[in-house]
């Protein structure tokens, strides 16, 4: 049985709506207090600080990167241009070492005459 | 729009007192918004002033002066979802809470009411804080922009970059649990009114 106590549907979402304007009523736009706008540039001035602090920190990073990794090409350039100096004064050792063997064979025989006349 | 498209353009070029009209023009309105958004007086103007933080360090990225109060009031509603967030603001507001007291502002004369008396105000403040705790803190600011703050569901697609339908939709299921709160605290509060 219906008391009247039951709530409808739409009863329901107008009483919602009126909650929700007495609420807009109940917080009017507020007044902002003289210190909003000090503090405002306090703050814009602070987080600039740390952008730039940030900023100037990323920019030394960089820049010793990029030394780091000139020092690296350089020394890594100079390591490789070492085994290549020892690599060649070899082959040209072997060269050396190959030509000198290639004397001993290339010297003509010595026959001595007695040999044939034994 | 409170003030002039060329102002917009100004301080998007770095002219601080271009930056410091804006903020005067907007800041009453915007701090109204986060005091029905976030509903503690308390941290108003803290908010207010990182919205304003916010713009400050993201105004370069505005594609054009027409859509800036569509872009401040993305930043203020992300703002104020940030601080309920960090505030943990459904720890506190339980349904349990709303008590008879509370939902009889829910009459005819409570907006009039509201208007006038300071208790009756925080009656009223308490009662939707309450009701607010059944939704999570994103449809809580969605709810608000839509049923407090008049936005359309145009200009509610503007803010979120949603469609319409998607918003429609979020919208109705938020307003129907906080409905389905509001009923069982009126259940309560006419069961607490006839046993006395």
């Amino acid at each position: 049985m219906d008391s009247g106590e039951t709530f409808r549907p739409s009863q329901d979402e107008e009483r919602l709506d009126t909650l929700f304007q007495a609420y807009r009523n109940a917080c009017p736009d507020p007044d902002p207090s003289p210190n909003f706008m000090p503090q405002l540039w306090q703050k814009i001035e602070a987080r600039e600080r740390v952008v730039l602090g940030f900023g100037r920190l990323a920019r030394h990073v960089a820049t010793a990167a990029l030394a780091l990794s000139l020092i690296m090409v350089i020394a890594l350039s100079l390591s490789t241009n070492g085994p290549s100096a020892l690599d060649e004064s070899y082959v040209e050792f072997l060269a050396e070492d190959h030509a000198r063997q290639n004397l001993d064979y290339v010297e003509p025989v010595h026959l001595e005459p007695a040999d044939f006349q034994r | 729009m409170l003030v002039e498209f060329e102002l917009i353009k100004r301080a998007q070029s770095g002219d601080g007192a271009a930056f410091n009209q804006l903020v005067l023009a907007y800041r009453k309105r915007i701090l109204g918004s986060i005091a029905r958004l976030i509903g503690h007086p308390e941290d108003v103007e803290d908010v207010g002033q990182e919205v304003f933080l916010r713009l400050y360090f993201s105004l370069d990225q505005l594609r054009s002066p027409e859509v800036f109060e569509s872009w401040l009031y993305r930043l203020t509603a992300n703002a104020a979802y940030d601080y309920l967030r960090k505030r943990g603001r459904r720890m506190e507001s339980r349904m349990a809470d709303l008590s008879e007291r509370q939902v009889i502002v829910a009459d005819a004369t409570a907006g009039e009411k509201a208007g006038r008396d300071e208790g009756e105000r925080k009656r009223v403040r308490d009662a939707v804080e309450s009701l607010l705790g059944a939704v999570s803190e994103e449809d809580r600011v969605l709810l608000m922009l839509k049923e407090v703050e008049g936005l359309s569901l145009k200009e509610l697609g503007t803010i979120y970059h949603v469609k319409e339908n998607a918003l429609k939709l979020r919208l109705f299921r938020a307003r129907q649990r906080v409905l389905k709160a509001f009923r069982s605290a009126q259940k309560q509060s006419a069961g607490a009114g006839t046993t006395r």
